[in-house]
């Protein structure tokens, strides 16, 4: 219970969260905390994702949704610290991967609180696009969500430093749009996370096509245009 | 007594008023967004750096506050403020009441408990409740995709577009098939669909010439070299067995059919 405590303190002390990163207060112990965390809730997200095929791909991305994130963050974070760097930042590699655990951490949090309305639909409805979309739709929500407060703690971890608002503004933009590409293709290359009905479980399917293609193909099929294969 | 209470209730009303209206300010302005983290920043520094007593300290003789101000949760836990110690300790305790890390955890505890709930079988096929809906419309068309209709016993696999019966049961097995990748459809499903040709095995044993395809449970002797090229067969289609197999097999039509009764191995 102590790590989840941690949470309360992000969605409701917000403000004092960054400072303390700022000031590098306990960083080692709230990385800890948001770490367990999160792939805690990634790893129960996941298993409800996969249940809609069998227990295997429930297990499988049990384990592969949070290996998902942790990786996308290990891939990103060195371009956001230097990048920082160059714009006069005085952040530590530390805090820069908090700031990271916090929007992952946040991300987490809102796929858990999604897990029931997606729950729900596993059981009631039977449609595979449909289903992945969702899914997507619930990434998106929560992503953006995460970022936001990645976004509004990085102003506050970095405010008084060299480098101009503007310009500190623009580093955290453009790292989010490389963060949602580079998640998004981690994304493909783990996949399958929902598992295709009619086809026998595998943990990782072939690459080919990208993640963007998917979904306007899954979105093509729910609007009866046409049919992925 | 009661004119200190009224200042103090009254500068803290004029503090709160100040706040307010600073905040208003900096959201009105174009860069809100990055202004309004100014006086937050600076504010939360403040109230780190300095002496964490926003009020006069309260004699011990104190009376309780006025009955219209609830002494709720935020006022108990304003000792809280952050401290050296408490830093040292944990995260301070927040001015709220705590119970979301309780609510996560619980939330969490019953998803778990649900994820296999919804993971039981629930007969001897296989099914649980995740998996229970019908999935006729769920159907994703990737090559290996096999399927069977309802009341038709033949066993079709989707590859390059096109559904191809599997002609036997060995080509089923030699292909790594398992009952379990079959997808059961409705009636009819085959119709809306481009049937492509036929998978068979076709097999032969060393000891003897002929060439046999095998179509169900009977082996079917392909007369000649032309009959076998006509039907798109290549030598790497050919399976070896022993002849003592192929010999149990019962014979079938022979291709082109009307050859009369075909030779044994």
């Amino acid at each position: 219970m102590g790590n989840l405590s941690i949470i309360e303190t992000i969605l409701r002390d917000r403000e004092t969260f960054f400072l303390e990163i700022r000031q590098g207060k306990g960083l080692g112990r709230k990385m800890r905390a948001m770490l367990i965390s999160s792939v805690a809730f990634f790893a129960l997200y996941g298993a409800v994702m996969g249940s809609s095929h069998s227990l295997w791909q429930a297990l499988s991305s049990a384990a592969k949704l949070p290996l998902l994130f942790l990786t996308t963050l290990v891939v990103c974070a060195p371009t956001l610290y230097f990048f920082n760097l160059n714009f006069g930042s005085n952040q530590s590699l530390s805090q820069n991967v908090a700031l990271m655990l916090t929007t992952i951490t946040v991300t987490s949090v809102l796929l858990l609180s999604f897990s029931p309305v997606v729950t729900f639909f596993l059981l009631t409805t039977s449609q595979y696009q449909f289903f992945k979309l969702l899914n997507v739709g619930v990434f998106t929500i929560s992503g953006i969500v995460g970022v936001t407060f990645l976004s509004r703690g990085m102003m506050i971890v970095s405010y008084g430093g060299d480098e101009s608002a503007r310009a500190r503004r623009r580093v955290v933009w453009m790292w989010i749009v490389l963060y949602a590409f580079v998640g998004s293709q981690m994304a493909w290359t783990l996949r399958p996370f929902v598992g295709a009905p009619g086809l026998p479980f595998e943990l990782f399917r072939q690459l080919g096509g990208n993640f963007y293609a998917n979904v306007l193909a899954s979105i093509g099929e729910i609007l009866g245009f046409v049919t992925v294969r | 007594m009661k004119e200190n209470k009224d200042i103090r209730w009254d500068q803290l009303l004029d503090l709160l008023a100040e706040e307010v209206a600073e905040r208003l300010r900096a959201e009105s302005r174009p860069d809100a967004a990055v202004d309004w983290d100014r006086p937050a920043v600076e504010a939360a520094e403040r109230s780190q750096e300095e002496e964490p007593t926003p009020r006069p300290a309260e004699p011990v003789s104190e009376p309780a506050p006025p009955p219209e101000m609830e002494v709720g949760p935020e006022a108990e836990a304003e000792p809280a403020t952050p401290t050296e110690s408490t830093e040292l300790e944990g995260p301070p305790a927040p001015p709220f009441p705590s119970h979301t890390a309780r609510l996560l955890g619980r939330l969490a505890l019953g998803l778990l408990a649900l994820v296999i709930v919804i993971n039981i079988p629930i007969n001897r096929h296989g099914t649980t409740l995740a998996t229970a809906m019908p999935d006729r419309r769920a159907l994703v068309f990737r090559d290996g995709l096999v399927v069977k209709e309802e009341d038709d016993p033949e066993i079709y696999v989707y590859e390059d577009g096109r559904f191809r019966w599997i002609s036997s049961l060995r080509a089923f097995e030699m292909r790594g098939y398992v009952w379990e990748d079959v997808h059961v459809v409705e009636d009819g499903f085959l119709e809306e669909h481009t049937i492509g040709p036929p998978i068979h095995v076709i097999l032969k044993c060393r000891e003897s010439p002929h060439i046999y395809l095998l179509e169900g449970e009977e082996k079917r002797w392909i007369v000649d070299i032309e009959a076998f090229e006509a039907r798109g067969y290549v030598w790497e289609d050919v399976e070896f067995v022993s002849c003592g197999y192929l010999r149990e097999l019962p014979d079938g039509e022979t291709i082109p059919p009307g050859q009369g009764p075909p030779p044994q191995p």
